[in-house]
């Protein structure tokens, strides 16, 4: 079940029907303090015990983006069709001042029924806010056209799919139909990594070296592959080389091997290797004759190591990592904001290295 | 030796603004205070969020003996007590390694000579050449002897595809005559598009977002004239005085210096600009001195004592705490001229804004601390509602807060719940805390960071700071070189300022925005 044994944590049951009077009731209570709202922010999930899990996730979030959150516990194997709702908030003293506080609705829904489920959800919208919509697990039939047209920002986290590019083709499908903005978890943990290696390539003599780039070598957390193949799909995309697809040389679970064309013809190995006990991205390595450009991270360190070593000089200095936490990478991401347009470019991409 | 730069692919989309540039950041008065409690805790947050490019080497320059680690050491302490992000340890020792000392006088030229030869020695460690950005956080009276020192070392030179800029702090001069010599002095150093003069309120998050209000909000803009809009405010307030030995500085300069002629004009300008034709540092510059230029000038003793009012404190309360007024106060002459609060009346003479006040006010030792900006909307006609006998004669007022608890509220009328017809204004009211957790990076790292990236947006341009001054100058002539200066008002420490600024507006039938 979605619901834990002890609702409490989800705060107060209510009607259905009564939901937006027992949110202002909630709010007449203490007027000293201040609801506040950006977004309707949704978080949906399958999993067992995931609506008390994902109300402490949004108790993080709302520390940073005010919200009306709504979360949806989905037990669709069960026959009973029903629907129960608590509402809660979400308080924070803002800057140590001001008592600043967020809604939360939390539905839980069982039985099968697409046009119930949105029905529930969209009924208790702010209006004129966006809706980012969190989409917890493995897409499922619910996941419709008239579901994603409702919805601005789409989060997913492809780590956690098991049919990476099915997934991915039902979402390419959505951002064709409808101006989608997706953002994709596994993708935001390399943003820090694409960061710093964007910054060491500023040096002109590694801004030099990138046509004369040999091989690359990424090593990931085995859980984390699709971070891993999302970093290389971007860094080959803009540096402008051709997947060079009949020269895989072996894959097996922990290694794999990939070789890209340059412009000029040359080729560039790459070898992927997955271990178990390392940081999601552990290191990114890219080496030409004379220029070496390496992002590394140890286990449960929160900082990147930059390092470039030309002939005449080299560079060794830290800088922050992504989180590893979902919450804190879904925060990061909300406060970039954009339409994540480099991760629509780099998506077909990273789509024809899962073949 | 590379000539020109190639682009890096692997900056597209990163970040939606200009890139940062490594670059060496040389500070000169690197042991004053607003190095310590500003410049490097901007450079540290920068690093801690990853905005810093990575070969970054920051060099302080000022006359005391210091080693490096002394250096840092002093640096540390304050940036514990000041850092935005708070101060990590591990972060600070890696920080800490990229910032050296380097001991001089500023009228010493081999100095400088020797300052090249470490700048050198830090490039070449970077593979080759590299970029400078020198920051001249010293005293005023120092400016001239670095700029031209600068020169002789050659190191204002761009060459080979890596550039070479200034930052200048404030003030840029004490009137037209010396603005005019300083930008002499820093052009024949620096080309006017390698000169940032920083004015730190034009980094604060809500002073740029008077132009995404206006600009990326297609209901602002039509009613922003002077067909609808009655007047402006624009206003400083300081509960301080004088604490901390700065009425020896502040005594020399006074409010309508100090603040006005840079922060408040900048304010002005933005509020009063016609759209930009581009985001460029040059198009929105273009049409924030034309603002500048049109002002109407008070060019006479008269004009001035219709337009001006100027003020000094006398003992009262401020915050429940009894303090003296602004003769007693450290470091002020007893017989002083200079004002703590003053109050001008600006006029824009453009087809806009004809006929709209702009009234501009700072004072020091008010009852709170708070900038802000209102826009006075006019009233809706006498009919309907406003007809009704006794009904709130309140028109529409949109106020800009610059600081502190930043944020934008619009006053309306309402109806009072109940059977009567009664109206009251009730405001809406954004707060940049409530809505965005996340807090606002400091003025001076946004800053920092453009000049970095060679965006000049948010810095003065020359033309702006000599403009400004030609506005002020007329003022400062009258209060003192006329024959019949103006007279200095008082007002009791913890109020909202002298009556004559009371009457400033009385004569126009509006008065101040209750703050």
């Amino acid at each position: 079940m979605t619901v834990p044994d002890n609702t409490a944590i989800l705060g107060v049951s209510v009607p259905i029907a009564d939901i937006e009077k027992e949110l202002r009731l909630l709010w007449e209570v203490d007027e000293a303090r201040t609801n506040a709202s950006l977004m309707n922010f949704a978080v949906y999930s399958e999993k067992k015990g995931s609506l008390a899990n994902n109300s402490e996730m949004v108790r993080e979030i709302t520390r940073e983006h005010a919200c009306r959150a709504l979360l949806i516990g989905m037990d669709r194997h069960l026959d009973e069709t029903s629907v129960r709702a608590w509402i809660t908030a979400h308080c924070h003293l803002a800057h140590g001042q001001k008592s600043v506080c967020c809604e939360q609705i939390a539905f839980h829904l069982t039985g099968h029924s697409r046009g119930r489920f949105r029905n529930t959800i969209f009924a208790h919208l702010q209006s004129d806010l966006p809706l980012v919509f969190w989409w917890q697990g493995e897409l499922s039939s619910i996941f419709t056209d008239s579901l994603y047209r409702r919805i601005d920002r789409l989060v997913l986290n492809s780590s956690d799919w098991a049919d990476v590019k099915g997934s991915f083709e039902t979402v390419r499908k959505a951002m064709t139909d409808v101006d989608l903005v997706v953002q994709d978890l596994a993708w935001t943990r390399t943003f820090h990594y694409r960061l710093a290696v964007a910054s060491l390539y500023d040096d002109p003599v590694a801004q030099e070296s990138i046509q004369a780039t040999k091989r690359i070598r990424i090593e990931a957390h085995v859980d984390h592959k699709n971070s891993a193949l999302q970093m290389l799909a971007w860094f080959t995309e803009l540096a402008g080389w051709k997947r060079a697809q009949d020269l895989i040389a072996e894959e097996n679970s922990k290694h794999t091997s990939y070789r890209f064309s340059k412009a000029n013809g040359e080729l560039v190995d790459v070898e992927l290797s997955y271990q178990t006990d390392c940081a999601p991205l552990a290191r990114f390595e890219v080496v030409s004759d004379s220029v070496k450009v390496i992002i590394s991270r140890d286990l449960g360190c929160q900082q990147l190591r930059h390092q470039l070593s030309c002939e005449n000089h080299e560079l060794d200095v830290h800088g922050p990592a992504d989180s590893d936490k979902c919450s804190e990478l879904v925060a990061d991401q909300l406060s970039r904001g954009g339409k994540n347009s480099l991760f629509r470019r780099v998506l077909p991409h990273f789509i024809d290295l899962l073949d | 030796m590379l000539t020109v730069f190639m682009s890096n692919p692997f900056r597209e989309d990163l970040v939606s603004r200009s890139r940062p540039e490594s670059c060496s950041v040389v500070i000169f008065g690197a042991t004053g205070d607003l190095t310590h409690r500003k410049l490097i805790p901007a450079l540290y947050n920068l690093a801690v969020d990853g905005e810093l490019p990575s070969s970054v080497k920051i060099v302080g320059f000022a006359r005391r003996e210091k080693s490096d680690e002394e250096f840092r050491e002093g640096l540390k302490v304050l940036n514990k007590e000041v850092s935005r992000n708070g101060h990590n340890e591990d972060v600070w020792s890696e920080f800490e390694k990229t910032v050296h000392y380097h001991q001089s006088e500023f009228q010493d030229v081999d100095g400088y000579k020797r300052l090249a030869d470490r700048l050198d020695a830090v490039d070449a460690e970077r593979g080759g050449k590299g970029n400078r950005l020198f920051y001249i956080a010293s005293a005023p009276e120092y400016f001239d002897d670095i700029l031209v020192n600068l020169k002789k070392a050659g190191l204002n030179v761009n060459a080979d595809g890596f550039w070479s800029r200034v930052i200048v702090e404030k003030p840029f001069g004490t009137d037209l005559a010396t603005a005019q010599h300083l930008n002499q002095v820093v052009n024949e150093t620096f080309e006017e598009k390698d000169t940032y003069r920083i004015d730190h309120y034009l980094g604060k998050e809500t002073a740029q977002n008077i132009m995404v209000l206006r600009f990326a909000n297609a209901i602002f803009e039509p009613l922003w004239n002077s067909r609808y809009i009655e007047q402006i405010q624009i206003t400083c307030s300081e509960h301080l005085g004088m604490e901390g030995g700065r009425g020896g500085y502040y005594d020399k300069s006074g409010a309508l210096r100090d603040m006005v002629q840079n922060h408040l004009l900048q304010l002005l300008s933005l509020v009063a600009m016609e759209p930009p034709t581009d985001l460029s540092a040059d198009g929105v510059r273009d049409e924030k001195v034309k603002v500048i230029r049109s002002l109407r000038q008070w060019d006479t003793p008269e004009l001035v004592a219709e337009n001006v009012v100027r003020g000094q404190y006398t003992a009262g309360h401020v915050n429940g705490k009894s303090v003296v007024g602004y003769t007693e106060e450290d470091r002020v002459d007893p017989e002083s001229n200079t004002e703590a609060y003053v109050a001008v009346r600006c006029m824009v003479d453009t087809w806009r804004w004809s006929g709209v006040p702009f009234y501009v006010r700072m004072g020091k030792r008010l009852p709170k601390k708070a900038t802000e900006i209102s826009v006075h909307f006019k009233a809706a006609p006498n009919v309907l509602f406003n007809a009704i006998p006794g009904a709130s004669d309140n028109g529409n007022v949109l106020v800009i807060r610059i600081q502190p608890d930043e944020g934008i509220s619009l006053r309306m009328v309402s109806k009072l719940p109940g059977t009567s017809l009664r109206l009251e204004p009730v405001k809406m009211d954004f707060h940049y805390s409530t809505s965005f957790g996340k807090g606002s990076p400091e003025a001076y790292e946004r800053l920092l960071l453009d000049a970095m990236a060679g965006d000049a947006t948010l810095f003065a341009r020359r033309d702006e700071v000599e403009e400004a001054w030609k506005f002020i100058d007329h003022i400062q002539n009258a209060w003192h070189k006329s024959k019949t200066p103006p007279p200095m008002a008082e007002f009791v420490a913890g109020s909202w300022g002298p009556e004559e600024a009371d009457n400033l507006l009385a004569k126009d039938n509006n008065t101040w925005r209750r703050l």
